[in-house]
């Protein structure tokens, strides 16, 4: 497969506060996101001259963001899906640069998650007639992203005898990561008994196995590297990319193959294989944690472990600040914020500059003290090459590899 | 669907038959005239090897879970009485997979490898398959 390892950088990161209740429109958020990444890289707006975001129908599009910002597009689309999109549009923006259609992308993401539009039962998506397939699932209540993971889950279980127990300790971990993040929702440490004991939404899920719900808008920006060299920050490489990457079956992936396999089954050769290393060689990965199983499930389909020992990987404190290969050190979805997958790049970024906007008072210098007591710093010791294992819907998945 | 009714299916060109055949009493499978593999949910071409000759056969109704889960957050208000319900992966013994309810006994007790028939729901114009344990059979 062909790579274009270390030909382009990602240069900017930016976001909104992450809040259960912006009152803002999505337009005005994705434009202060763009604007912090542009900020952030040390870019104007004249800069930047392509423009991907992604939606479901739930968001502003690029022609009305790119405007209020003073920016003239050379290459601009916006994509329908959700989470698995983050990866695959850093790697359309690579693409799109060696094409020679534009030079500078700003990847956006802007959503009011918790109070427009809500991706679970209730909320405006609940209303919506049920197309005639769906029919396959929709009349027997499965409709929720937590109700159509779960037979994958419950599968996993008896397959393998992951456990509960195993499994909160994704979000016990964290849980650890955000209370060392001042922007998180859920700063607050749980335990492994506190998960297990929360009410049930959908066995195996209890209530703190899920992500909250958010609204929020990000960007990345994404460039060459001889661009990214003139440019503020240490740039960050991009090593290796996959998008999307799918099961046999995108509609009813039930019916096809173990329903205890991931994307990652498929995804793992082409981004490994892009960026030349293994697993071994990832210092801290970023996981799509929608819901604590996923994250387990993502990490053994990428190979940081054998197929079937998740739990046993998850829980053995190789995944928390400290440990051997710490997984979203922000808090992720599960506690900084629910995005669709493009706050676990962003955090990834932040890790590779050594600049993690911790609770160190000289973090923006790079200068931190690795001490991971509450409060403190969430820093990752000398981090070089970071992995991100996007997710969406069960059968499809996107990778992406950073280096310093 | 409505607000307060659970989803009815809206038959299209490619599931028609099927649904006409549950009104009937019969739960319908696709049978590919080239590979021979059954199919389940009803499409235009075999997804296993391209083939446009595919037949409708009748399935014996009995099967075997694969998965299960119990559903206790209702995605619609029009499933807020039935919380706790389970639904499963259900093998049929013909060899094709499809989704339903397993309705009657605690849903807690469902588990995989039960063994389950099928029965109909009759809702607003349409039947849908269900499905109950079987019984003497799974544990
Ligand atoms: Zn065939």
């Amino acid at each position: 497969m062909k790579s274009l390892r270390d030909k382009y950088c990602i240069v900017g990161v930016g976001e909104t506060e992450y809040s259960r209740g912006s009152g803002r429109t999505t337009r005005a958020m994705a434009v202060e996101a763009v604007r912090n990444a542009i900020l952030d890289a040390g870019l104007t707006p004249r800069d930047v001259d392509g423009m991907l975001d992604y939606q479901g129908g739930d968001s502003t599009l690029a022609n009305w963001v790119a405007p209020d910002l003073g920016v003239r597009l050379n290459f601009y689309m916006d994509v329908f899906g959700g989470g698995s999109s983050t990866e695959a549009l850093v790697g359309l923006a690579t693409g799109a640069i060696e094409a020679g259609m534009c030079h500078t992308v700003a990847i956006y993401r802007s959503m009011n998650g918790y109070s427009e539009f809500r991706i679970g039962g209730t909320g405006v998506r609940a209303a919506q007639p049920v197309r005639s397939l769906d029919l396959a699932q929709v009349p027997f209540g499965m409709r929720s992203a937590g109700q159509n993971f779960a037979m994958t889950f419950m599968r996993h279980m008896y397959e393998y005898g992951t456990t509960s127990e195993q499994v909160a300790h994704v979000k016990a971990a964290h849980s650890t990561h955000a209370s060392q993040n001042p922007k998180a929702l859920l700063k607050e440490r749980v335990t492994v008994e506190d998960v297990v004991s929360s009410r049930w939404i959908v066995k195996p899920l209890h209530l703190l196995d899920c992500c909250v719900e958010t609204d929020n808008a990000t960007c990345v920006i994404v460039t060459s590297s001889e661009r990214a060299r003139d440019l503020r920050r240490r740039p960050v490489h991009i090593m290796g990319v996959a998008g999307r990457v799918s099961k046999p079956r995108l509609d009813f992936h039930w019916a096809h193959g173990p329903i205890t396999r991931v994307a990652g089954y498929y995804a793992k050769d082409i981004v490994f294989g892009q960026a030349g290393i293994g697993p071994e060689d990832v210092d801290v990965t970023g996981s799509y944690d929608a819901f604590t199983f996923t994250t387990m499930l993502q990490l053994e389909e990428y190979g940081f472990c054998k197929k079937g020992e998740g739990g046993q990987y998850v829980s053995s404190g190789i995944i928390e600040l400290g440990g051997k290969r710490p997984n979203n050190t922000s808090g992720g979805h599960l506690c900084e914020g629910y995005t669709h997958g493009m706050n676990m790049v962003i955090e990834n970024v932040r890790q590779l500059r050594g600049t993690v906007d911790d609770y160190c008072p000289r973090a923006a210098e790079g200068v931190h003290t690795y001490d991971y007591a509450p409060g403190r710093c969430r820093q990752v010791k000398d981090a070089e090459i970071t992995m991100n294992l996007g997710w969406a819907i069960p059968p499809t998945g996107s990778a992406l590899i950073l280096h310093r | 669907m409505t607000a307060e009714g659970k989803p009815v299916p809206v038959p299209t060109a490619e599931t028609r038959h099927y649904w006409t055949a549950c009104r009937e009493g019969v739960l319908s499978y696709q049978h590919c005239l080239a590979c021979s593999r059954p199919q389940f949910y009803p499409r235009t071409l075999c997804v296993g090897c391209g083939g446009a000759r595919l037949e409708w056969r009748a399935s014996r109704g009995l099967g075997t879970v694969h998965a299960v889960t119990v559903v206790y957050r209702p995605p619609t208000a029009a499933f807020r009485p039935e919380v706790p319900y389970a639904v499963a992966l259900v093998d049929l013994d013909e060899g094709f997979r499809m989704m339903a309810n397993v309705v009657g006994g605690a849903p807690e007790t469902v588990a995989i490898g039960d063994r389950v028939r099928l029965v109909w729901e009759q809702r607003g114009d349409a039947v849908l398959p269900q499905f109950t344990r079987a019984e003497g059979g799974g544990r």
